[in-house]
């Protein structure tokens, strides 16, 4: 297939070489050169826009920071709309709000160009590795064009549902994790007021009912006290601005993501936003005044 | 004064009315005909556009319902801009953010129109009987000029700082009332599963530390289950959507606020959003089973 990749920072460029290697035919668009420059060396070709990229492309994937970025990249000028041909396909990979992402569907749909929202978890790690979740919204037929290029960057690849249901798994999927992060460094917390071993809580926690991928991952940087981006606090505290404007607007009570979102915000205040979000550990910590 | 008045919902009628009783002479411009009517029955005169009322009046006071509102009839095609003579004041009293406030003074200001934000408190009640809490920012010489319309519509007048100033000291008020609503649903709701008579506790409860106009005024609808509106549920949820995007971007944590807010999209969410905020006792009801 030929495949158009843009947005190639820590999470794009490993699943960009993922796609290579599979044998897919790479181009790409970077807003700074350098950035492109890894995936041309390893034989991606390098175009000059997005419009460009996308006339040559049957399918583009783009993995960017927020909803305005994907709406400037697919119909700012020079965007993929403009170079799409009939039957091709955005597969954007970025976490943006669900009703962003239906806009941009039925916006496509009007040009006869298709969708796909397909949001990913498990960081950098399984982007590197190839073995990222994929939770994808799109129409069945859509989404097994592209299931060969999901296969090549990931390992559970669920279509959802339609345009948007990808983005809605996605919300849950931060909610899930970044809540029961919050509780992971409570629980340090206590035991640390206790003056009980953090190390030897976590593995006993890990026996049991409490175990869970948060406790062993972000567990395991808050006993060490490594906090160093993982991935950056500061993305996870955007994603619950969407998810809590979201919740507003369907009229759904998230009383524990609310309390969570308000830890985030203080997180931010403290400057820690390019840190890894164990940093919660250490928002509890400022509040009592306890310190490293 | 020659006065404009945009805005003639619920709370905005009212309040044009006392302005005419005071004896300034209005110029009204609604998107629904129909709305100017009671008004032009009391003696205003009908503009065709926001720029129309604009032209013709020292002062503009708007009441719109949220942001995009207000930044639509102050500065889009046809809006307040268009029309101002040089001078102007825009007086905005609607509850929006305080930044998005400080973006419309500012643009209004290029253009020669001087804004101040004066939202309010007090309900319905309040803007017919003339006792609204009016709460300002802005120029201090251009709300000294305005002090008189607001004699004509409040009781509580106050000058609080620059621009967005009144919309910080609102967010405050929808912080404390908005909580306050949840308190004193959750205290009533208590009583009455615990066996006792809530409307003895609400009176015992003014006589010490618990006395506040809310539990009073609120508490007494819930007492007497009136929960016609009022202030509408999803008014104050729109309030707290604002309190939390500010907390947000500032990187302030606001636990209580973040609660509460979970509250009132429960409320909308189960159908409650078009009766008034005490009907908040009603959802604490349904969580705890049923009215008995």
């Amino acid at each position: 297939m030929r495949v158009g990749f843009i947005g190639l920072g820590v999470m794009g460029r490993p699943m960009a070489e993922h796609v290579l290697r599979a044998g897919h035919t790479l181009g790409v668009w970077a807003r700074r050169p350098e950035s492109a420059a890894p995936l041309v060396a390893q034989g991606a070709t390098a175009y000059d826009t997005p419009a460009a990229l996308a006339a040559a492309s049957d399918a583009v994937i783009t993995i960017i920071t927020n909803s305005r970025d994907v709406e400037g990249v697919a119909f700012g000028p020079d965007g993929l709309a403009a170079g799409f041909a009939p039957g091709a396909v955005h597969v954007d990979m970025s976490t943006i709000a669900p009703e962003a992402a239906r806009a941009f569907a039925r916006r496509y749909a009007e040009r006869g160009i298709d969708w796909v929202d397909a949001p990913v978890s498990g960081g950098e790690q399984a982007a590197q590795a190839g073995t990222l979740a994929i939770m994808a919204g799109a129409r069945e037929d859509v989404f097994e064009r592209v299931r060969p290029l999901f296969a090549a960057m990931g390992k559970t690849i669920v279509r959802v549902g339609e345009a948007g249901a990808g983005q809605v798994a996605k919300a849950c999927n931060q909610m899930v994790m970044i809540c029961a992060l919050q509780a992971c460094a409570e629980a340090m917390h206590l035991a640390r007021a206790h003056g009980v071993d953090l190390a030897a809580v976590r593995t006993a926690l890990m026996g049991g009912s409490a175990a869970s991928r948060v406790l062993e991952v972000m567990g395991d940087r808050m006993v060490r006290r490594d906090f160093s981006a993982g991935i950056q606090a500061r993305l996870h505290h955007k994603d619950f601005g969407i998810l809590l404007d979201e919740a507003v607007k369907i009229g759904a009570p998230l009383p524990i993501a609310a309390q969570t979102w308000q830890q985030l915000n203080a997180l931010m205040k403290q400057g820690w936003g390019y840190d890894d979000t164990s940093s919660l550990l250490k928002v509890l910590e400022a509040a009592t005044g306890a310190s490293e | 004064m020659n006065v404009g008045f945009i805005g003639l919902g619920l709370m905005g009628r009212p309040m044009a009315l006392n302005l005419i009783r005071a004896g300034h002479a209005l110029r009204v411009w609604a998107r629904r005909p129909e709305s100017m009517q009671p008004l032009l029955d009391a003696g205003a005169v009908a503009a065709s556009s926001a720029a129309d009322v604009a032209a013709a009046v020292d002062v503009v006071i708007t009441m719109v319902g949220d942001a995009p509102d207000v930044e639509r009839v102050a500065l889009g095609p046809d809006g307040i801009a268009e029309g101002a003579r040089p001078g102007l004041i825009h007086v905005d009293m609607s509850t929006i953010s305080p930044e998005v406030t400080q973006s419309i003074a500012a643009r209004l200001a290029e253009r020669g129109v001087t804004m101040l934000d004066a939202p309010v408190s007090g309900g319905e009640p309040g803007a017919i009987q003339g006792t609204l809490t009016i709460m300002a920012g802005g120029d201090r010489d251009a709300f000294e000029r305005v002090r008189p319309l607001f004699e004509a519509m409040g009781r509580t007048i106050s000058y609080i700082g620059g621009n967005g100033a009144g919309q910080v000291a609102k967010a405050c008020n929808q912080i404390v009332t908005g909580v306050g609503v949840a308190a004193v649903a959750e205290a009533l709701n208590f009583a009455r599963k615990s066996g006792v008579d809530a409307g003895a506790v609400r009176e015992v409860l003014m006589g010490g530390f618990a006395a506040s106009r809310i539990l009073d005024v609120h508490g007494g609808r819930m007492v007497r289950r009136e929960f016609q509106p009022g202030f509408k549920a999803w008014m104050h949820q729109k309030d707290m959507r604002i309190v939390l995007e500010e907390a947000h971007r500032l990187g302030l944590q606001l636990p209580t606020a973040a609660a509460a807010a979970q509250l009132y999209n429960a409320m909308v969410g189960c159908g409650l959003g078009e009766e008034d905020s005490v009907a908040m006792l009603k959802l604490f009801e349904r969580m705890s089973g049923g009215q008995g």
